[in-house]
């Protein structure tokens, strides 16, 4: 697999190359060449255990590669730690939901502010009028964000403990959290998970949003075969660590290895 | 920026959105949440819940430096009530600032606080006594004692990520103890005098002088005090409104996520660390000044689990919860002392506290059915044992008063070999079946059980006070773990798994 | 004239020689199996339920009250009514039993409920209990200090246990007596019926399914809390056996004994890479080798501090101990 099928000229953001993990000497991700490009929205799929999320965790740098590379615009984000990789430009939500359960809504998405503010905790305890004016700021841009669900993350809920919210507008939290990190890349893992159709209907028109209007570009995991059609410019299908197909969601979809993957080889066969 | 278009000839389009979508709150699970909070705080004990909720922050402390300051020309006071109930109650308040940070905020399990404030104890001691002749003033010396106990915490925490983990429990309680022994036994020799002083410590400490004015009464040491707490309560609230403040709490919510996050978790764990300790050396330097010395074996574990308490009790992260959870250990403490000027109180606030506690059970006929069985289980008992054993076995007297109750309670006239281990180990046993039981069962066994407390209490406990507090606090910290997490000011917690 | 504390390690050894190294090898190795056996029930639990158990050094401590309780029962070290080896046979089933219900216990009161719970809350109920515990057996005792007669007196006295002080071989004429055999010998023999528990029985096999991973074993039909209150009682009878044989050879049981060789017992499972049981084994040896070699050359008062010092040193070089394997973060 040496390039990757490229419609126009656009410009590379997230480059994965030759990456590698295994665990316990089960290779999770073999040899692996992605690359998304700005303003994309890529789509990952393939059935459980495939490394889906490993790969998310690779670039977040949960984990560290055994082999390959990582670029985000041409810097290379092997090695640094998770916190660095978000500065960077990086953000994520997480499959199992890992908001901040005992936080409010706000303070929430306030706290992911913490690496693009600066003010240190001796200026906050004599609340000088910089701090004052920083938090001004983070309270701003976190409103902001939430705005973007409309109603579902607006009002009272705000200073409501996150344990409160019902699984959908976790999701959706997750997500504003993600993005009041002023990323360049997002990487959503299963956003729909765990929603009622009418809710992933929204979930996929608001990750189109994300890129129109947001200017993200984004990266996703996703079962639901909807969503995916829906929004992915590109699809790239994994099995066992290895990428098996990519390309539009027709041409994935219907490629054999990719329906031998899901279903076995034998429901293949017969097809 | 998009450089294809929607996937074009999608077989299925997605179903079309309902327009419910933008309704807002009024329907589904997050409203209902909402307002099931509300509902469940109703009467006067919900309106007075609310009535703390809505009332700004600066104004309860306003209020707490107000009544404080009040206290001792009213309800303080004797010199000893003042030293006794004022002074150890904001002594603990303080140490329970520092402590809050480390766990409270950051979730981390700092055994070796207690070595913390020690070492700004013995910084102090050093450095303003004549154990060395140094005389420095305060304004210089707490400073160093605040810098002495960051070292310590710094080297540890820098020392490895792991830890910040599990570890650090262990590791910061094995650094407690080695500081006790480096203290009381290694005290190594310098300037031709062992260092700590050994287990003597450092008498004669200087009282606290600023720019020389000597704080040397109670009073003024008392009022001191009220403004030291208040400023560092104070700029603890303001470091945990702050982004830092978040990130704390974020870290302490879910590390990973706070790390994917942008939040460095091991540079803010170390940063809690640190301030913790610098608190601690803070107070423990104000302790060496109001105690007039400094002495190793004062920051035992005895001393760490009293502060683990404090801040348990209040709820773990509140400021609010610290004040709160100093005042009520503070007064157990001084109420269950043999030689306190309050001798039978300790008796009603220990039969007080559990009348209280079986009161709370819901609903009321199941505490009017352990009321009962208690006082019955009582007359059966006391009749029994004086049929069969006479008044050997009943004929004792309660101690400091309240003497009917040895008609009830039964209490041998002279000491019966292993009586007092015997029913200790049976009250124990009794206990850890009644937690085992379920439903009714439970109800019924409570009462004999409760019985059996008051016997051990008149016969064991009461004579014993010191050992005493700490049983009642190493089994309140289980209670409160199983039962209450979140203390007494804590925010409920709701986990949907 | 101040020496460097380099020279003074030196001029101890020198002192001391060949007959000091043995004697202090030999405490160390005994010492060492009594602190393996504790590390064990840390380890265990630890492996199990990612919690620190704060009160296992205390439930060791009980042990060695529970024992001392068997033999002033029959009528204490001087005038047993009892031959010697029955005696002792009795002292350790009782303390094994008395400490694994004890275990047992705790683990249902104060770590069962809180299953589900923040990490922190298991950890502040663990010192709970520890704090019971100890101050209960301080009540209990009037904080006196314990001896199993006749033993750590030196045989002076007409003990039944004289014959254990009897010298099985010299070495460099530092003599292994039989109390020093009898404590070695026994904690491998239980170590070894230990092994073959976790690593060749059923039961083994689904503790070591619980404790990679609970909820899957759970789901496989292993009952989950039964295989966790085992895990308890295997550790306390191990730790109750320890106590005894402390009891046996030391002699002298205050209720600090729990909290001093509690952290010494973690310390060794961190060491030898907690969660591995071979490794406590491993790191409990070292421990007791360190902290009494410490004592010979360095000075008794060092010794706490020395080993304080190994475990900061293990924690930053090898922070997964010995034989520890690297944990995989699950996401």
């Amino acid at each position: 697999m040496a390039a990757v099928p490229e419609p126009t000229s656009p410009t590379p953001l997230l480059e994965l190359n030759g990456l590698s993990m295994s665990f316990g000497g089960l290779k999770v991700i073999d040899n692996l060449d992605l690359v998304v490009n700005q303003g994309e929205i890529v789509s990952v799929i393939g059935p459980n255990g495939a490394g889906k999320t490993t790969l998310f965790n690779l670039i977040t740098g949960i984990y560290r590669p055994e082999a390959g590379q990582i670029r985000l615009g041409g810097e290379s984000l092997v090695g640094l730690s998770p916190h660095k990789i978000n500065k960077a430009g990086v953000a994520r939500t997480f499959q199992t939901l890992r908001l901040f359960l005992n936080m409010s809504v706000i303070e929430n998405v306030m706290a992911s502010q913490y690496g693009r503010t600066k003010v240190d905790v001796v200026r906050a305890m004599l609340r000088t009028p910089g701090m004052r004016r920083e938090e001004k700021a983070i309270r701003r841009q976190a409103e902001e964000k939430l705005s973007f669900f409309g109603q579902r993350l607006m009002g009272y809920r705000w200073n409501q403990p996150a344990y409160s919210l019902s699984y959908a507008n976790r999701r959706r939290l997750e997500i504003a959290r993600a993005m009041a990190t002023e990323p360049r890349i997002l990487l959503l893992d299963e956003p729909a998970a765990g929603m009622n159709p009418t809710e992933t209907h929204e979930i996929t028109e608001l990750i189109g949003q994300l890129r129109d209007e947001g200017g993200y570009t984004i990266l996703l995991i996703e079962h639901d075969m909807h969503v995916v059609e829906g929004i992915s410019d590109r699809v790239v299908a994994l099995d066992h660590g290895v990428k098996i197909a990519e390309g539009s969601f027709e041409a994935v979809a219907t490629d054999p290895r990719v329906v031998e993957a899901y279903l076995g080889t034998k429901a293949a066969s017969t097809k | 920026m998009s450089d294809t278009p929607d996937t074009p000839g999608v077989p299925e389009p997605p179903p079309e959105p309902p327009a419910e979508t933008e309704s807002g709150p009024k329907v589904g699970v997050d409203s209902w949440v909402a307002s099931h909070e509300g509902r469940t705080q109703r009467g006067p004990l919900g309106w007075l819940a609310h009535g703390w909720e809505s009332t700004p922050d600066w104004i309860k402390l306003l209020a707490f430096v107000a009544i404080a300051a009040s206290l001792p020309y009213w309800l303080l006071r004797s010199e000893g009530d003042l030293f006794n109930f004022g002074l150890y109650t904001l002594l603990f308040v303080g140490f329970g600032l520092g402590l809050n940070v480390v766990v409270g905020y950051a979730g981390l399990l700092d055994l070796g606080y207690v070595a913390f404030l020690g070492i700004g104890s013995y910084t102090y001691a050093l450095l303003s006594s004549p154990y060395y002749g140094i005389h420095w003033p305060a304004e210089a010396v707490i400073p160093i004692a605040m810098l002495a106990a960051t070292i310590p915490a710094a080297i540890l925490g820098f020392s490895a990520r792991r830890l910040l983990g599990d570890y650090l429990a262990i590791v910061t309680l094995f650094f407690a103890e080695a500081f006790v022994v480096f203290t009381n036994v290694a005290n190594p020799v310098l300037f031709g005098k062992g260092l700590t002083g050994g287990a003597n410590g450092i008498p004669q400490v200087d009282p606290l002088t600023f720019f020389g004015y000597k704080i040397s009464s109670t009073k003024q040491e008392y009022f001191f005090l009220i403004g030291a707490v208040a400023v560092v309560a104070g700029a603890l609230y303001l470091a945990n409104q702050s982004r830092t403040g978040r990130a704390w709490r974020a870290s302490r919510e879910d590390p990973l996520a706070a790390e994917v996050m942008s939040m460095p978790v091991n540079r803010l764990k170390i940063l809690a660390f640190i301030f913790s300790s610098a608190v601690a050396g803070l107070f423990g330097a104000i302790f060496a000044a109001i105690l007039t010395a400094a002495v190793s074996t004062q920051f035992g574990i005895p001393f760490l689990i009293t502060i683990y308490a404090v801040i348990i009790l209040g709820g773990l992260g509140s400021i609010a919860g610290v004040f709160v959870g100093a005042i009520l250990i503070n007064c157990t403490f001084v109420f269950l002392e043999p030689q306190t000027d309050h001798p039978g109180f300790k008796r009603w606030l220990f039969y007080g506290a559990i009348i209280v506690l079986v009161a709370l059970l819901k609903p009321w006929y199941k505490a009017v059915v352990v009321f009962v069985g208690t006082i019955a289980t009582g007359f059966v008992a006391h009749a029994v044992v004086q049929a069969w054993g006479g008044s050997a076995w009943t004929g004792g007297k309660t101690i400091n008063g309240a003497s009917w109750l040895s008609h009830w309670v039964i209490i041998p006239k002279t000491s019966h070999g292993n009586f007092d281990n015997i029913l200790y180990i049976g009250l124990v046993v009794a206990m850890v079946v009644v937690m085992m039981l379920k439903g009714w069962w439970r109800i019924i066994a409570l009462g004999p059980t409760l019985y059996l407390t008051a016997v051990v209490w008149e016969n064991v406990l009461s004579e014993n006070p010191g050992v005493t507090a700490l049983i009642l606090f190493g089994a309140m910290l289980v209670g409160l773990m199983i039962k209450r997490p979140q203390g007494l000011l804590g925010q409920a917690r709701v986990e949907i798994v | 004239m101040h020496h460097l504390l380099v020279f003074n390690i030196i001029d101890q050894i020198r002192t001391l020689g060949w007959p000091g190294f043995w004697s202090l090898l030999r405490n160390g190795i005994v010492s060492g199996s009594l602190l393996a056996l504790i590390a064990l029930g840390y380890t265990m639990v630890y492996g199990i339920l990612q919690l620190l158990n704060f009160a296992h050094g205390d439930i060791y401590m009980v042990g060695a009250f529970i024992g001392y309780g068997v033999l002033q029962a029959f009528g204490g070290a001087e005038m047993a009514s009892f031959p010697i080896v029955p005696l002792i046979i009795i002292m350790f089933a009782v303390a094994m039993v008395g400490s694994g219900v004890l275990g047992v216990a705790i683990e249902r009161v104060a770590y069962k409920p809180l299953r589900n719970a923040p990490r922190i809350a298991p950890l502040i109920s663990a010192l709970g209990v520890l704090f019971f515990l100890e101050s209960s057996v301080q009540l209990l005792t009037n904080s006196a200090h314990v001896l199993y007669e006749g033993v750590y007196l030196g045989g002076n006295y007409p003990s039944t246990f004289g014959p254990l002080l009897n010298s099985v071989f010299t070495v460099d004429g530092i003599p292994f007596t039989t109390v020093d055999t009898l404590v070695v010998l026994a904690a491998v023999a239980l170590m070894v019926m230990l092994v073959w528990l976790v690593y060749r029985t059923r039961f083994g096999k689904a503790m070591r399914a619980v404790a990679f991973d609970r909820e899957a074993a759970a789901m496989m039909g292993i009952d989950v809390d039964r295989v966790i209150s085992m895990t308890f009682f295997i550790g306390s009878v191990l730790a109750g056996a320890a106590g005894v044989m402390y009891g046996l050879y030391i002699g002298d049981t205050s209720f600090t004994l729990g909290f001093q060789y509690g952290l010494l017992a973690f310390t060794a499972a961190v060491v030898g890479g907690i969660g591995s049981i071979p490794g406590a084994m491993l790191g409990g040896l070292l421990v007791g080798l360190f902290q009494n070699f410490a004592t010979g050359y360095v000075g008794g008062q060092w010794s706490d501090i020395v080993v304080f010092g190994i475990l900061i040193g293990f924690l930053i070089i090898r922070p997964n101990g010995i034989l520890g394997s690297k944990a995989i973060q699950k996401v």
